[in-house]
């Protein structure tokens, strides 16, 4: 169990700067996940933890020992990988073994590991088998038991689902989480879906572009937004913008004056982006009018795609809406939840 | 590793060891690869130096002359009329190699890829003289060449009469293209059955569909895909056929007259036959330019004859 | 191509394979018959498919005129060294070109691609000469250090080059984290999961050094080092025509193991080849 640092850390291609000094705090069993788009930098920065990637600049600190240097292996790691990384000639048993029987751990010792990890993980009928005769939920299961069997200080997770079909990607999002309850070690996860993000992290870590653009948990990503990249990045379907100008009557986007808060008035005759999520409309007679351009219903719920004055954006109602295109209906966003955000950076304003 | 361990500082700053994962792994790259670059160092860059150095003096190993003469060798080399001769068989014995092994084995490749009971067994008959020594083939091709051998035997209970195979310009040019032929045609036939059945099924259900017969399929979709491995099979023919050395040695010991003495067997006559150390260089040297230029020209071929490439 | 074959097509297309099959069967076939045969049968007419009657002394004969067990043995253990060589080399260098990045990589393995465009036949000389300087002539150096060191293993180097590019490099990073440094992931998972890059290097490597002709006869010149392809062409009578059925019979004993060897394992020869690489 331990806590890990990164103060500046960098990374750097001879000019190209892929990572920019990146500062992330990670408490003792901390469940983190890092997401962003792909090319920001997450699997980057995990490898770089890992001691797979060298590092340019900054200190990369696990358990208040500073690891720059250090080989993965002396790292006190382990690392759950994308394809799984099983080696394809050992059985089940050797490959969790595996790392310990290269640090001297005695066969006794192995088995017992072996079949404590196995335990936890329902896998001790496989452990004859050989990687090429597991479904795909059972390699994953493998490649972690692989990595709990040594009882790292870190456990590090690159995108370890995303080879999985969808159904069994909830499953196994349900059996990291538990397993993390279960062990508390400190986990670094890096994913591309925000949903994984949102479901099984403590804290999250939002990259772009090389570049930290928020750390927070997940509610508060999902509330308070610190800029237009992470609204628009949390939150499925993604977050409405429309651009244009707080005057007193309201915001006045290209065709359509939409209600603003109380507070957002001091803020008046900036040019902003209006933000406001789907789930945050309601069908309300005294709304603003928009005009249907598609109706899909979803059972639960109902997704329309509607223009408000001449941009196009989508809502989410409770309701079951069964207009055809063109028709007008009356929503109301909910002003609590309205983000603002600077037209130029996309910093949030209020 | 224990050495950076001992290195961590109290305030927990390491300072960087020289050992890094970069320098480590250069210096196992290096040791990796030790053995065959000193090998390629000692065996083939020397030796062709000193092949180059040795072109350009007259050596007569019996009679122990060793002296510097430029370009002499070389001079000599345009003026070898046997040369002409020998470069002339050298270049219809290579041709007919690669076309007739070339073909048979798209041939015996196409065959081999049909759906029929039994195929393996087909194959491994035709692969089989890839394993069998290569002088003991000649060997029985020799024997089944002679003036009374199998062959005319056979020949003649149809009454016809045979040829002294190995003792007439033309039939022993043949004998020896054919002999390594059917020894070493299996080796391409593999490459083209694994290229053929590299193209996806799809491609001739689809030609199916669009009423393309089957010579048409061949043509337009089989030839241009197999292409690459076509040219590859090609050069390695090429290169190989200029090293053909035992079959000849064996068979007809360059004769009758100059009519079979490829460059490799005429290199080895002059040099550890007749001992001119000298000029058996140079017709390394020769053998070596031709191989490079060949190979060369076969390599920028492949922009205008592969139609695809994986 | 994959359509049903009607029934007269299948039986002209066994027609056509039986008659291809000739050249390719028969002169194993005339090789193992003949060498049975009195000497007064082996040019009878007409040719004797199956042999009349039969002469096995011509085998005593074949180890009565030369140190026939000792060429044997010489080609054997040449062979095996120069397979166990090449495979150790090759895959070292094979590996390292394709996994490690360390400083002319690049240049260096345009360096050994050159020893796949020079013949052997090109440096014979001077390496005759290298020999002799080092007092090796007439020993079997020449026959195990070219072959696996210099440019007969080129060749396996590249294609083992080829197979290490398609391992998966997570496979490597996995077992860095595991705790094994470059050497033990190159024996612990590179090998291994090499095997079937090694067999077709190994069968390649061993019909080399077994067919060698020119390297024997530049370097060797006693009977008792003679390897099996030069050994052969010794049964000469008097006048230096060859003592055809000695001949065919000691070609027979050289040929068959092999062959035998080839007919059980055909599937990891044939398919061993095609995945040399070469597919293009």
């Amino acid at each position: 169990m331990a806590e890990v640092t990164l103060s500046r850390v960098r990374k750097s291609y001879g000019a190209v700067d892929i990572i920019h000094g990146v500062d992330l705090g990670i408490s003792d069993g901390e469940f983190v996940v890092l997401v962003g788009p792909s090319g920001c930098g997450k699997s980057t920065l995990l490898r770089m933890i890992a001691g797979l990637e060298t590092i340019t600049g900054g200190d990369i600190r696990i358990g208040g020992r500073v690891v720059n240097d250090l080989d993965p292996k002396d790292r006190d790691i382990a690392m759950v990988f994308q394809n799984y990384a099983l080696y394809p000639h050992m059985t089940v048993a050797v490959n969790m073994g595996f790392s310990l029987e290269h640090r001297g751990t005695g066969k006794a010792e192995i088995a017992e590991r072996v079949k404590w990890a196995a335990d936890i993980l329902g896998l001790t009928h496989l452990l004859d088998r050989y990687p090429r005769q597991l479904s795909g939920g059972q390699r994953q299961r493998v490649a972690m038991g692989r990595a709990i069997v040594r009882d790292p200080q870190v456990f590090l997770f690159d995108e370890p689902l995303s080879n999985l079909d969808a159904k069994l990607r909830v499953v196994m999002r349900g059996e990291i989480k538990s397993l993390h309850q279960k062990l508390k070690t400190t986990t670094i996860y890096v994913t591309h879906d925000q949903v994984e993000a949102m479901t099984m992290a403590d804290k999250i870590v939002v990259l772009n572009g090389g570049r930290v653009e928020q750390i927070g948990a997940p509610l508060d990503l999902y509330d308070r937004p610190a800029n237009q990249f992470v609204a628009g990045f949390i939150g499925s379907p993604s977050m409405n913008f429309l651009t244009g100008t707080i005057t007193a009557e309201g915001f006045a986007a290209p065709g359509i004056v939409l209600p603003l808060p109380e507070a957002a008035h001091e803020l008046r005759d900036r040019k902003a982006v209006y933000g406001i999520r789907p789930e945050h409309f309601a069908l309300d007679d005294n709304g603003v009018p928009a005009e249907i351009v598609l109706v899909e219903p979803m059972g639960s719920e109902t997704q329309v795609t509607m223009k408000l004055g001449e941009t196009q954006v989508t809502g989410v109602f409770r309701e079951r809406v069964s207009l055809s295109p063109g028709a007008i209906i009356r929503v109301r966003p909910d002003l609590a939840s309205i983000h603002l955000f600077a037209a130029d950076g996309g910093e949030r304003l209020n | 590793m224990a050495v950076a361990q001992e290195n961590v500082a109290p305030e927990g700053r390491a300072s960087s060891p020289f050992w890094t994962v970069a320098r480590r792994d250069s210096l196992a790259g290096f040791l990796f690869i030790a053995p065959q670059l000193i090998g390629i160092i000692v065996f083939v860059l020397i030796p062709l130096g000193l092949v180059f150095w040795y072109s350009l003096h007259e050596w007569n190993v019996l009679a122990n002359t060793f002296t510097y003469t430029g370009a002499q060798n070389y001079r000599m080399l345009i003026e070898d009329t046997n040369l002409l001769e020998v470069l002339g068989a050298t270049a219809i014995f290579s041709a007919g190699l690669v076309v007739f092994n070339l073909s048979l084995a798209l041939l015996l490749a196409v065959l081999l890829n049909q759906k029929l009971a039994g195929i393996t067994i087909f194959r491994t008959l035709f692969f089989s003289p890839v394993v069998v020594s290569l002088v003991a083939w000649t060997i029985v091709w020799g024997f089944l060449l002679q003036k009374n051998g199998g062959i005319n035997g056979m020949l003649q209970v149809f009454g016809i009469e045979g040829p002294n195979w190995l003792r007439e310009e033309t039939t022993a040019m043949i004998s020896v293209i054919v002999v390594q032929v059917f020894k070493n045609v299996g080796l391409n036939m593999i490459l083209f059955l694994a290229a053929l059945q590299g193209v996806p099924n799809e491609l001739y259900e689809a030609a199916r569909i669009d009423g393309a017969p089957r010579f048409k399929q061949f043509r337009r979709i089989t030839l241009p895909l197999i292409s690459p491995t076509i040219l590859l099979t090609s050069i390695i023919t090429i290169v190989g056929s200029l090293q053909v050395f035992a079959q000849i040695a064996v068979l007809t010991q360059g004769g009758p007259g100059l009519s079979t003495t490829v460059l490799v067997y005429y290199l080895y006559q002059q040099a550890f036959q007749f001992h001119f150390f000298g000029y058996g260089s140079t017709l390394s040297i020769l053998l070596f330019v031709i191989v490079a230029v060949l190979t060369f020209a076969q390599w920028q071929m492949r922009k205008r004859i592969v139609f695809y490439e994986s | 191509m994959k359509a049903e074959l009607s029934p007269r097509m299948k039986v002209f297309l066994y027609g056509l394979m039986c008659v291809l099959l000739v050249p390719f069967v028969f002169p194993t076939w005339w090789m193992v018959t003949s060498s049975v045969k009195p000497i007064s049968d082996i040019f009878a007419f007409p040719p004797q498919l199956v042999p009349q009657s039969y002469d096995w002394t011509t085998y005593q004969k074949v180890f009565e005129l030369q140190p026939f067990v000792q060429q044997y043995w010489n080609s054997a253990y040449i062979a095996a060294l120069v397979t166990l060589g090449t495979m150790v080399v090759s895959s070292m260098a094979g590996y390292a070109f394709a996994r490690i990045r360390f400083p002319f990589a690049n240049t260096i393995f345009m360096i050994v691609l050159l020893g796949l465009l020079i013949p052997s036949e090109v440096t014979i000389v001077p390496l005759f000469q290298m020999f002799l300087k080092a007092g090796m002539v007439n020993t079997h150096w020449p026959l195990i250090l070219v072959p696996i060191f210099g440019a007969p293993s080129v060749f396996a180097t590249f294609v083992m080059r080829q197979f290490f590019v398609t391992l998966p490099g997570e496979l490597e990073e996995a077992a860095r984290v595991d705790g094994l440094g470059r050497f033990k992931i190159f024996r612990k998972i590179a090998l291994p999961l090499a095997r079937p890059a090694l067999a077709s290097v190994a069968i390649f490597t061993f019909l080399h050094s077994w067919n060698l002709f020119l390297e024997p006869i530049v370097f060797l010149s006693s009977a008792d080092k003679f390897t099996l392809p030069q050994a052969l062409t010794q049964y000469t009578d008097a006048y230096g025509g060859p003592m055809w059925n000695i001949q065919l019979a000691a070609a027979t004993l050289t040929a068959l193991p092999v062959l035998i060897v080839f007919i059980i394992a055909q599937k990891q020869f044939v398919e061993g080849l095609a995945h040399t690489g070469l597919k293009g």
